[in-house]
């Protein structure tokens, strides 16, 4: 099992940080079981967050790191924008390169893991925001999905380019007045989840992360089929509450709002990805 | 002194797209490194499209060869086709600019297709004109028109007799045998020459009688004109 | 003869054996064959674990080539990526990956993915770029044309550039070699001019096809591999500038810094696997010099002989092996006792010149001609350039018809 890699040679264990030897002795390795109950008990993998107080993404994070099946054989790809922020403090191999190009990277990565070890699970997370999935690296989204990579895309939707200062992206809804859109969005949200769908998705969800426990599931799930099955995609809603001008504490209230108009959950799976989650829910992973 | 002898031959083939001509270059070049002298071919670096101007090279000698691209001056010029002078289907104009003293142009023709002014010019330079049917030579051996390259090569290698029949046999071989990119265009081409021949064996053994007989030809055609081989043989060059 | 206790076998089931046995002791056997060709030929033997591929005149030929490696079982994982800089991320992720990793590129296609060359040599993976120059539009150009070489020149991946099939396959061989030393550790872009040699039909001598390097070790790289079978690194994948803004610009400085370094520490391995950074031909007396790399090179060469056997004229050809690094040093050795220093080059702005006047400032005091220069397809025969000398040195030029 390659979580020993986070095994501390005794030796040198008094010189370590608390949070280093706190991740080989209190963070959850080898339970596929481990999920978004364990939050307040075992040591998480991500050490901080480095968004905004109250920033709705900070939470995605958690709970998606929380519910990560096999996170000693995870591999983490993400690109530029807020969520780049966060990577540094992921305890997995993580990495950024450019901005849109996730899915190809992760594309490779899947590829030459598999060829390297073919007799281990390795899964490959891509996490990006909205314009990194849909604007400037639809291309490469999506011909990952032609391709069937088996590969597993989150993306956390905030409805705006955030990182930069607010300007309209594909995916801020029609007539809402960001940067660059001075006079209001003149054209529609991207309708991300159905094109997901009909470029090869075998398993799509949209929804808020209003409930860590649902989120645990849909992870689950999402990366499960991904193993088997062919690509995945994950569609957040993780609203910039600095940009729409709300609280700190307004986050979860704005997601529960939504939760009943314009992210109302949404789920399909093809029959491959049905038995797979069949499967493991009689395995008792899910 | 004697002329100092040729020490390397450039040889330049304007053809029309689908012809063979890249294919004609190669199989020149791999015969000619069978014999042991050095050699290079390439074809024209653009685009290139059925009927439209197409243009392979060659370049064979008994030194190491450096140079590569266009023979902008060549000692030889191999028309493969009569629209390269009647339609100006070449990339120089005229075809033959750029013409190296003492050298040769075969024409792919049954007719004389140059001027007056044409005849003098070359005359000038001395470089003799060797007027070949290699279409319809091909078609009375062959069977199909689709061999004229190989009556080309055939004529060039019987004018000027650097290598034999053997050297040729062996080009035209490790061509068709050995598994040979040249482009896209050619691959699809020999699936066409595949089907139209059934076997390919049979396609090799009637691209070397079709070559062999051209061969003969233009031997004969170099003899009457009291023409020399072109270059020393690699062994004898050894030797010094 | 090898000093391996044991015989090892790649996953290709070829002999592995060491670099300096594969380059320079293993019999060869001549073959006959383009520039396209002998890629795959190198590859074969270069124990390669991935490659991605993507459409553009023309290198499309080598990656056709190397996908039939991947069939065979010579290469591991192998795709045709959505577009350059799709492909340029993909072969990205698999360097990442850990695997010895070798992709094709051709003029508007290097332009397409230059976001990610920066980006591979800052993450320090020893990607091979095989890079077969053509024009750089517009207007569109399908012809031989060494512009886009200039572009990659401060990429921080190093740059090689072979005169000839020949010497592409030794480059691909060697260049996997030196670009995987963990104290260089860089990607390596191996340059030919498209055409002139991946379309050119020549000689070539070639070891035996079952044997191979040794396959690619990633934990011996100075970063770790995205494998998740080390404990997670936290540099450049982990950029600072996402902790600390003063931490950032210290850290991104020092960073740039120390890929030019490893650029520089490549040279002892690049002067002993391509046999020194450069190469001199002809009369090492002459004061008329060439220097030249690539194509320009050759056609130099060519010209040199012509220049002495038929003009009577003394010339000499100094041949860069190796642009990054530069062979600074080297070339102002070379450079000693030459009165007329001329750069023929294949693009229309003389990349090669200002990186020869920049290497020659203030060390050598000789006249550096620009000339001559043909861009956007041309060729550059001999004559001409025979001519150009001529027409420079005040003497006639008769030997042209």
């Amino acid at each position: 099992m390659s979580y020993k890699i986070f095994k501390i040679n005794e030796d040198l264990k008094e010189f370590m940080p608390p949070e280093v030897i706190d991740l080989e002795e209190k963070a959850t390795w080898g339970n596929p079981k481990r999920g978004v109950m364990d939050l307040p008990y075992a040591k998480e993998l991500i050490e901080e967050h480095s968004l905004c107080a109250g920033c709705p993404e900070s939470a995605a994070f958690r709970y998606i790191l929380a519910s990560l099946p096999n996170p000693e054989d995870t591999i983490i790809v993400n690109s530029t924008g807020c969520t780049s922020l966060v990577f540094p403090h992921i305890a997995l191999h993580t990495v950024h390169s450019l901005f849109g190009n996730q899915n190809a990277v992760a594309s490779g990565i899947k590829r030459v893991l598999e060829w390297r070890f073919p007799d281990k699970v390795k899964d490959v997370v891509v996490l990006a925001g909205d314009g990194a999935t849909v604007d400037i690296g639809l291309d490469m989204t999506l011909q990952s999905f032609f391709r069937q990579e088996k590969i597993t895309t989150i993306c956390f939707d905030n409805e705006v380019y955030a990182n930069t200062g607010g300007q309209e992206s594909g995916m801020t809804v029609k007539g809402h007045v960001f940067k660059m859109a001075p006079k209001g969005k003149q054209w529609d949200k991207v309708p991300m989840w159905q094109i997901a769908i009909d470029s090869g998705c075998h398993y799509v969800v949209r929804m808020t992360v209003s409930s860590p426990k649902k989120v645990e599931k849909v992870i689950k799930q999402a990366i499960y089929v991904a193993r088997e099955v062919g690509p995945t995609y994950i569609h957040l809603y993780t609203p910039c509450i600095l940009e729409i001008g709300l609280n700190s504490d307004d986050g979860l209230e704005e997601m529960r709002r939504t939760d009943k108009e314009r992210f109302k959950f949404f789920e399909y799976m093809t029959d491959e990805a049905k038995e797979v989650i069949q499967r493991k829910k009689e395995e008792g992973l899910l | 002194m004697s002329q100092p002898k040729r020490r390397r031959i450039n040889v330049r083939m304007p053809a029309i797209g689908g012809q063979g001509a890249v294919t004609a270059a190669h199989i020149m070049a791999t015969a000619a490194d069978h014999a042991g002298y050095y050699a290079v071919s390439n074809p024209f670096f653009g685009a290139e499209k059925r009927m439209a101007p197409a243009e392979s090279y060659v370049r064979i000698g008994i030194d190491p060869i450096y140079d590569r691209g266009e023979v902008v001056y060549p000692d030889v010029i191999m028309v493969f086709h009569s629209q390269v002078i009647t339609m100006g289907k070449s990339y120089t104009m005229p075809f033959y600019s750029g013409i190296k003293k003492n050298g040769l142009i075969i024409i792919n023709t049954e007719e004389d297709l140059l001027t007056d002014r044409d005849h003098e010019y070359l005359e000038s330079l001395n470089v003799k004109v060797f007027n070949f049917p290699a279409t319809k030579f091909a078609m009375e051996i062959a069977g199909t028109e689709l061999a004229t390259n190989m009556a080309m090569l055939g004529a060039f290698f019987g004018a000027t007799q650097i290598v034999g029949m053997d050297s040729i046999e062996e080009g035209i071989k490790a061509r068709f045998l050995k598994k040979f990119v040249a482009s896209g265009g050619t691959m699809s081409l020999d699936s066409a020459i595949e089907r139209k021949f059934k076997k390919k064996l049979e396609l090799i053994e009637k691209n070397i009688n079709t070559a062999k007989a051209a061969y003969e030809v233009a031997q004969e055609w170099a003899r009457d004109q009291g023409m020399e081989v072109w270059l020393p043989k690699p062994q004898e060059v050894a030797k010094v | 003869m090898q000093k391996t206790e044991h015989v090892q076998y790649n996953r290709a089931g070829q002999r592995v054996v060491s670099p300096d046995y594969l380059l320079f002791e293993a019999p060869r056997e001549k073959q006959f064959m383009t520039g396209s060709e002998v890629v795959k030929e190198a590859v074969k033997r270069a124990s390669v674990d991935a490659s991605v591929s993507y459409p553009i005149t023309p290198q499309s030929e080598a990656a056709h080539l190397i996908g039939e490696l991947w069939v065979e079982g010579y290469v591991g994982v192998y795709f045709r990526g959505e577009s350059e800089f799709g492909v340029m991320s993909e072969i990205a992720g698999c360097a990442m990956a850990g695997a010895r990793s070798i992709t094709t590129t051709s003029g508007p296609g290097t332009l397409r993915a230059m976001e990610n060359f920066p980006m591979w040599a800052g993450s320090r993976l020893p990607i091979q770029l095989v890079l077969m120059a053509r024009g750089v539009n517009s207007p569109l150009s399908i012809q031989p044309d060494n512009l886009e070489m200039s572009f990659l020149l401060d990429t921080g991946c190093m740059i090689w550039h072979a005169e000839n099939a020949q010497e592409l396959f030794d480059m691909i061989l060697a260049g996997f070699v030196v670009a995987e030393q963990p104290d260089v550790h860089v990607p390596l872009i191996t340059a030919i001019d498209g055409f002139f040699i991946s379309h050119t039909r020549e000689a070539v001598m070639l070891p035996p096809d079952d044997i191979a390097l040794p396959p690619y070790n990633p934990y011996k790289s100075p970063m770790v591999p995205l494998d998740m079978e080390m404990a997670p690194g936290r540099f450049l994948r982990d950029p600072y500038v996402m902790k600390s803004n003063y931490i950032s610009y210290a850290a991104h400085t020092s960073w740039q810094f120390e890929v030019r370094a490893a650029i520089e520490r490549s040279r002892p391995y690049a002067k002993h696997y391509l046999r020194g950074l450069i190469e001199e031909f002809g009369d090492p007396e002459a004061e008329i010099v060439f220097v030249a790399s690539g194509t320009a090179a050759a056609q130099a060469k060519e010209a040199t002989l012509m220049l002495l056997h038929e003009e009577g004229v003394k010339a000499r050809v100094v041949r860069l092996k190796t642009i990054r690094p530069f062979p600074t040093q080297e070339l102002i050795e070379a450079l000693r006792g030459a009165k007329y220093v001329f750069v023929p080059e294949f693009n229309v702005i003389g990349w090669l010149e200002r990186e020869v006047r920049r290497a020659l400032y203030g060390n050598l005091d000789v006249p550096v001609i620009g000339s001559p220069r043909v861009a956007g397809g041309m060729t550059m025969p001999p004559e001409f350039i025979v001519k150009e000398i001529l027409q420079f040195l005040g003497k006639e030029v008769k030997h042209v018809v």
